[in-house]
């Protein structure tokens, strides 16, 4: 009698993780090609559309580079709560308080020069993210509560407070009496480098690089690594566990609300909404595990995740296709990707049962 | 008057009722997850499975004419798509995390997939009302506890029983010595992968359940985002009620209590107010966290030891 077991392999799998992401491309096309061959829908016409909408032109690479941006910033906050083995899930609600905090700014400063305004306005996207994970962060930090659970219901709570601030005191008086938040000045709205492109893509890359960098050579990073392998190590090294953990997810709730920040000077309507975030708290998390939590790898999977989804948007503009496909397309990515990702350290050996079973 | 609601007879018993209506949505949820992480299993896909189970509930009822039947199908799509989450972090060890987000991702898209040409669908499969002969005309507590959908008496009938096979019997034994200790379960001859797939797959049927119960009963209608972050704070009952079934049936009261009061008030129309009581539930559920670790600090914690760790048993 024989059975199959996963072995762990004697080393790992060279270059595994690009090739289990790929993996988990195709395995998420083919279960999507099966899905609309169910309904009824042209596969290659659909797929074709994706590839148009998101890699065909140069115009569509500027979508795909803009769309990479709040993934790549909320994948890095989120990264830069797993170096700790915390877990931010709410980048969400971060990004959405982010952007409020922006907003504020914007309307407290309704006559300073462009380029001011830009500045205040996303550093205060940073500091909100951060004063929306300071809840979290001190609660984890003092009394151990779980940062999981926290930072997604503060998720929730963060979306209703901009239905508020759209129906009630932000609302916009040239609205036609229709809930809105007040448009941000039009010359707070960040420039283009070609295309549609715009200068956010440069932003981003810098605080990514500047991140993977200090983690890696700072001191801080260094103690951040340590404290997540292990707190009695960190302990006995003199290292306060207690503040790291506060720390980490304060940056990493700064970061997400930076996205919000970007979100909002790029966005054409200028207006904060329920969806400035737009899933791209969430998507983070997925990211970050497709990155295996470095943030020297979020860029280079943000983007091909963001192809993803602006391909995906092709979709949903596709007559009759459910939009839904686009929503499953990403779910099965991460899955394909665990599975594949598993078989970089584990091969499928048939072992005798009796082996086995001993 | 509190919070714009006057506090009449009929407002505090319709109140009530609604409150164990949310409840019951939450309680099936959260004994479901409550089933997977005593096995070491933390599903974090809850949202995921409920939407799922939501949508194929309401077609299968719809379809057929039946809520019961409409109400075992989501239970079995939910179970379903669960399974996709236990092949990834039971079969093959991926972080318990990262694998139950993804099925969030994946079970709200699935629901969307299947229940878009049901989005206006304006035929109907809902669980009528039973009263309990004798117990109903008790002034107040008949109106709020013997006037339910079935899908409530169940809920209370699958309470009791997972409380009796977790701790009667000798599968409910094997399930949490899994959920402790996998090594020494696994030592003692109890199969780790068989346990954790069961219980995972039992978590998705009853998170199925209660989504469907939000098609079958509750709205009776399938729309996108039905769950609206329910199945989030049924995974946070799970740690108020401490892993325990009875535990867990209050908290389920009392979150359904904060659900219940943001629909009494969309009834008497309060636009702004509405958001606020919109995150009472979400505030509460991290204000009652905070004091329950908060209480719990110098004591061992309630929850399963091998919460989120995957077991491979050549590596132990």
């Amino acid at each position: 009698m024989k059975r199959l077991v996963l072995a762990r392999r004697e080393t790992p799998t060279r270059g595994g993780q690009p090739l289990a992401f790929l993996v988990g491309l195709v395995f998420a096309l083919i279960v999507g090609a099966i899905l609309l061959w169910i309904t009824g829908d042209p596969v290659l016409d659909v797929y074709e559309r994706m590839w148009d909408r998101s890699l065909g032109s140069q115009n569509t690479w500027s979508d795909t580079f803009n769309r990479a941006v709040p993934l790549a910033l909320a994948g890095l906050a989120v990264s830069i709560a797993a170096t700790m083995g915390l877990w931010n899930i709410g980048a969400e609600g971060q990004i959405m308080f982010g952007a409020i905090a922006a907003t504020f700014v914007g309307r407290l400063l309704p006559d300073a020069p462009g380029l001011v305004l830009i500045v205040a306005m996303l550093l205060a996207a940073a500091f909100g993210g951060a004063i929306w994970s300071f809840g979290p962060a001190i609660a984890r930090s003092e009394i151990g509560v779980s940062e999981i659970i926290t930072t997604l219901m503060l998720t929730e709570v963060a979306s209703r407070l901009i239905v508020y601030l759209e129906q009630g005191p932000w609302k916009d008086p040239n609205g036609f009496g229709f809930p809105g938040v007040t448009p941000r000045p039009d010359r707070a709205e960040l420039g283009t480098l070609w295309e549609r492109t715009h200068i956010g893509v440069l932003i981003a890359l810098a605080v990514i690089i500047g991140f993977a960098w200090y983690l890696r050579r700072s001191v801080w990073g260094y103690e951040l690594r340590i404290a997540g392998s292990s707190e009695k190590a960190a302990a006995y090294a003199g290292i306060s566990v207690r503040r790291k953990v506060l720390g980490v997810l304060l940056v990493s709730g700064a970061v997400a609300g930076f996205a919000g920040g970007i979100e909002l000077l790029t966005t054409t309507s200028g207006k904060l909404t329920v969806q400035i975030s737009n899933g791209y708290g969430f998507a983070g998390i997925i990211v970050a595990a497709l990155a295996l939590m470095r943030p020297s790898s979020v860029a280079a999977v943000a983007l091909a995740f963001g192809a993803l989804q602006v391909g995906g948007q092709a979709i949903q503009t596709n007559p009759g296709v459910s939009p839904a496909v686009a929503t499953i397309l990403q779910g099965l990515v991460l899955f394909g990707a665990i599975g594949a990702a598993v078989f970089s350290t584990y091969r499928l050996r048939l072992v005798d049962r009796q082996v086995a079973e001993s | 008057m509190i919070l714009g609601v006057t506090f009449t007879e009929a407002g505090v018993i319709g109140l009530l009722v609604a409150t164990v209506q949310f409840g019951t949505l939450l309680y099936l949820a959260a004994l479901g997850e409550m089933i997977s992480e005593k096995a070491g299993v933390l599903n974090l896909g809850l949202e995921g499975m409920m939407a799922t189970g939501a949508a194929m509930g309401f077609i299968v009822g719809v379809e057929t004419g039946s809520p019961w039947l409409g109400l075992l199908g989501g239970a079995v799509a939910g179970a379903i798509v669960s399974l996709i989450h236990a092949a990834a972090a039971v079969g093959l060890g991926a972080d318990q995390v990262v694998s139950g987000l993804a099925l969030t991702f994946l079970g709200l898209g699935f629901a969307d997939f299947i229940g878009d040409g049901y989005t206006d669908d304006e035929r109907r499969a809902r669980f009528a009302d039973v009263e309990i002969p004798g117990l109903n005309d008790i002034p107040w507590v008949g109106e709020v506890l013997f006037r339910h959908s079935p899908v409530t008496y169940l809920a209370i009938i699958i309470g009791v029983a997972t409380w009796f096979v977790l701790n009667r019997t000798a599968v409910g034994l094997g399930l949490r010595a899994v959920g402790e200790t996998a090594s020494t379960a696994d030592a003692a001859g109890h199969s780790v992968v068989r346990l954790r797939f069961a219980a995972v797959a039992t978590g998705g049927a009853l998170a199925g359940a209660s989504g469907a119960y939000l098609t079958t009963y509750l709205v009776g209608s399938w729309s996108q985002n039905l769950t609206a972050g329910r199945g989030w704070i049924a995974v946070a009952l799970v740690i108020f009620g401490a892993w325990r079934v009875g535990r867990v049936a209050i908290g389920a009261l009392l979150f359904g209590l904060t659900l219940a009061l943001k629909s009494r008030l969309t009834l008497f129309d309060i636009e702004i107010s509405g958001q606020f009581v919109d995150m009472l539930p979400f505030l509460l559920t991290i204000a009652v966290l905070v004091v329950i670790s908060f209480r719990a600090r110098n004591r061992p914690s309630p929850a399963p030891a091998a919460i989120g760790i995957a077991y491979r048993r050549e590596e132990r």
